[in-house]
């Protein structure tokens, strides 16, 4: 009874956001920092955060436009339903797509570091069920999941001072964004961008928020958290390697956590980077959602648990196009480079389908 | 002489009720209550006494078992043994006769306990009931060293002059509602007017009418009826046997649900921390208070953790052990024919038979049943190259472990979930503990009471209750009720530092 009571809140919110954006890309961030913005690459990031923020910005002058219509409902106002169907049919395949290979690509990387000789798809089965079992809950209880996987996962920060004695500040160089490879290219700053991807997924979240759950509020805060924690990510390891060892090492976040020992305990990479599972859970899951709030839209007289049951199959399914971490990785990147697009148009979209619905109300009162 | 304050306070109570009952007309002429139909319907019950009065041409049908011979003769015998017709109709007029119409009112007040007067025609219910039970003891299974000792016993009117002992409020309201078509066992809500949520207050009320069930014999049992999530392995309701508990949770805003019969008391709405507090975290200084929450959580993380990360360690991830213990492990484990995880499994189901036995023995068994195990079986058993040393280190951690959680379903519920994250561990090392771990918390985050987010107040966060669960702040801090209980009065404490 009090369920329906429930509302989101800002925190939630903030603790969504930043666990959709903590996925595979953050292992290999600081390489992609130097790669493709170069020494001092942190203020480029910084910088990066600005845009993210500005992109939030839009689908808050969507939700202020649309006074808190979803997305369906905004588009459904203008475009006919057999124009619109195709449309969130293509957007769910490709979510469910990006999810999966979230999950595949965290897998891959798993059995590289630990499970050499057993199948990726076995563990990847594993990865399934509990995205199965979250995604048939409510968005309520998919957040309060977040919260305790949120504080799990936000206790890896913790072991950043562990560095602080092999940590020189000499390593950052005086120069500013030098030494890239092939120079400052579009390309290479989008693909530094990747890591943000996973906010606009708050375009699905309009039907559970009202004015009191600062939705903008929680974003903006949320992505000013994960900023900080990829900041963080930089920060320790342009002190902790050379540039040009940043340049080729694959993973420098794994890496770091290599250098950590402890008296009872050695190789503590193999218990903490597990807990990376939670945040590339959650991004999966929340992918999954926004493409099962899309086939609901399409289907919604379809019995419960069946579109869930679909979509993991799907993931499931997709998962078996990456072989190999280096195809995972691939798709990962041209898929995120594919969602940066959707992020910037999908709100521009709907401001000009917003705008063309009032035109036709005046019209229609005239 | 307390047991009689105690019944006289719940036939006060209970009068209003009876009054009402019997000012409702009957449904039909073929359910007045006559002596004829009552005799009728519990015919064959050897336990049923009919006994008449020739001065006067009275009938009295009770059952010899439930009703209390003293108030039987000051209430029945000694004054209607020589009264003219006239004297006894003059006298049923008068409390605590109630004069009841319908039939089946008649049948169940003499089923409750209650005597029934038949005489011209019309019938009256007397109370006269006698409840036969131990008297108020320690709770044994919720021992505490500071603080009071008595513990709720299975008599439900006993149980309420407790509470009321203790809350001597004109705001504690008790509702009492039948459960069980056949046992019709009376379940009482006792909450806070002005405090409790009303609303939470009906939602219970609803959710206990719409039971439908042969019998009801404990709050343990009668909760599973009414939780929300039966399926799941972890108790919703919070079950305590201690007046003192109860009486801080209903002050607290809670409601709180007596099952005659039970000792346990059901308390509403409840959160997952709410099992990992004991009353004694309160009777002492705050710093020793947070410091046992604390330990309590370490047990928790360490009973279903530590043996599924044995596992995990020993089956995958060798290169985690320091060089210093690695010898000592290796061999350890050289001379057991097992992998870790079969090992583990074999060990920790010794345990659970052992605590299984132990608590099915008599004390004095059961103790010696623990050094047998714990001590023969265990050495024994790494002699001869059955299970390594550091197992049973882990494996017996964890089971003391588990018993630093004060409620027992609750470190039940954790055991058997052990079980499951060993299995996980054993085939993918630390990622499967931790997909265990995520199943758990997906779990539990789908869990709601009465509406309410079991993870409270993780989630939904909320930094004021924080100081009340995983801390026991100092009384001066604890100014507001747990905002789980959505009550419209928060403040509980004003005083200054």
């Amino acid at each position: 009874m009090a369920k329906a009571n429930e509302k989101l809140n800002r925190i939630h919110i903030a603790l969504l956001i930043y666990m959709i954006e903590l996925d595979v890309t953050v292992f290999a961030l600081p390489r992609l920092v130097a790669k493709n913005i170069g020494t001092n690459g942190w203020v480029g990031l910084l910088a990066l955060t600005c845009v993210a923020c500005f992109n939030i910005w839009l689908f808050q002058i969507v939700y202020r436009m649309g006074k808190g219509q979803s997305f369906f409902q905004i588009v459904e106002a203008v475009v006919p339903k057999w124009c619109a169907y195709p449309f969130y049919l293509v957007l769910t395949v490709f979510w469910i797509a990006i999810g999966s290979f979230i999950g595949k690509d965290f897998i891959l990387i798993f059995q590289t570091l630990t499970f050499q000789s057993s199948s990726s798809m076995m563990i990847f089965s594993l990865y399934c069920l509990m995205v199965y079992v979250l995604l048939v809950k409510d968005i309520y209880s998919i957040l309060k999941a977040v919260t305790l996987f949120f504080l799990m996962t936000a206790s890896v920060n913790l072991l950043a001072p562990f560095f602080f004695q092999d940590w020189k500040l000499i390593r950052f160089t005086t120069s500013l964004f030098q030494g890239t490879e092939g120079g400052h290219t579009l390309h290479g700053w989008t693909e530094v961008y990747t890591v943000f991807v996973g906010y606009e997924l708050c375009l699905f979240l309009f039907p559970y928020v009202d004015k009191k759950s600062k939705l903008f509020q929680g974003m903006y805060t949320g992505q000013l958290l994960i900023g900080l924690v990829q900041q963080l990510a930089v920060w320790v390891s342009f002190g902790f390697f050379s540039f040009p060892e940043l340049k080729v090492l694959a993973y420098p976040v794994i890496h770091t956590l290599e250098y950590i020992e402890f008296p009872f305990i050695n190789r503590v990479e193999n218990l903490v980077f597990p807990f990376f599972l939670f945040s590339n859970l959650v991004s999966t899951v929340l992918f999954a959602f926004a493409g099962l709030s899309c086939l609901k839209q399409m289907f919604p007289q379809a019995r419960p648990k069946l579109l869930e049951l679909f979509i993991v199959i799907a993931i499931f399914g997709l998962g078996y196009i990456p072989k190999l971490l280096r195809e995972a990785e691939a798709l990962v990147f041209h898929s995120f480079f594919v969602e940066i697009g959707v992020a910037f148009v999908l709100p521009l979209l709907l401001m000009v389908l917003l705008q063309i619905g009032k035109l036709r109300k005046k019209g229609v009162k005239a | 002489m307390k047991f009689r304050i105690a019944k006289m306070l719940l036939r006060l109570l209970a009068a209003p009720q009876s009054q009402a009952t019997s000012s409702a007309p009957p449904s039909s002429p073929d359910d007045r209550a006559t002596l004829e139909r009552t005799l009728h319907e519990l015919n064959d019950c050897m336990d049923l006494v009919h006994r008449k009065f020739p001065s006067n041409g009275m009938d009295v049908v009770y059952f010899a078992y439930l009703v209390g011979n003293d108030d039987l003769y000051r209430d029945i015998i000694q004054p209607f043994s020589n009264a003219t017709v006239q004297e006894a109709a003059a006298r049923l007029a008068c409390l605590p006769y109630t004069e009841v119409q319908n039939s089946n009112v008649c049948i169940d007040g003499i089923l409750e306990g209650m005597a029934a007067i038949f005489l011209k025609g019309k019938a009256y219910l007397i109370r006269i009931d006698e409840a036969e039970g131990r008297s108020i003891a320690q709770s044994e299974t919720e021992t505490v060293i500071s603080g009071p000792h008595d513990g709720f016993v299975e008599n439900l009117e006993q149980n309420l002059s407790v509470l009321r002992r203790r809350i001597k409020s004109s705001h504690l309201k008790t509702i009492e509602l039948p459960v069980g078509e056949i046992s019709k066992t009376n379940v009482v809500l006792a909450y806070l007017e002005g405090i409790a949520n009303p609303d939470f207050v009906e939602a219970l009320k609803e959710r206990i009418k719409s039971v439908e069930i042969d019998s009801v014999m404990d709050a343990n049992m009668f909760v599973q009826l009414i939780d929300e999530n039966p399926n799941s392995v972890f108790p919703q309701f919070l079950t305590t046997e201690r007046p003192d508990a109860v009486a801080s949770k209903i002050l607290g805003g809670r409601i709180a649900g007596f099952v005659d019969g039970s000792p346990s008391v059901f308390c509403s709405p409840t959160s997952f921390f709410d099992f990992f507090s004991s009353p004694d975290d309160y009777y002492q200084r705050w710093l020793l208070g947070t410091s046992l929450r604390i330990l309590r959580l370490v047990g928790f993380l360490i009973t279903i953790c530590f043996t599924a990360f044995y596992v995990s360690i020993t089956t995958f991830h060798y290169e985690m052990i320091p060089h210093t213990m690695l010898l000592n492990l290796t061999e350890s484990r050289s001379r057991v024919p097992f992998p870790p995880l079969i090992e583990a499994l074999l060990m920790e189901t010794t345990i659970e038979l052992l605590r299984e036995a132990g608590a099915r023995l008599p004390t004095k068994i059961g103790q010696t049943i623990g050094i047998v195990g714990g001590i023969v079986i265990g050495q024994a058993a790494v002699q001869a190259g059955f299970t390594s040393n550091i197992l049973i280190i882990a494996v017996a951690t964890s089971a003391i472990a588990s018993f630093v959680i004060p409620s027992y379903i609750m470190s039940a519920s954790l055991r058997l979930i052990r079980f499951g994250l060993i299995i996980l561990a054993g085939v993918l090392g630390n990622l499967g503990l931790l997909m265990g771990i995520g199943f758990v918390i997906i779990h539990l985050a789908g869990i709601t009471n009465l509406g309410t987010s079991y993870l409270t107040p993780l989630a939904p966060f909320n930094a004021g209750d924080v100081l009340d669960t995983f801390v026991r702040g100092p009384f001066w801090a604890l100014r507001k009720r747990p905002s789980i209980v959505k009550s419209s009065n928060r403040t509980r404490n004003k005083m200054r530092r």
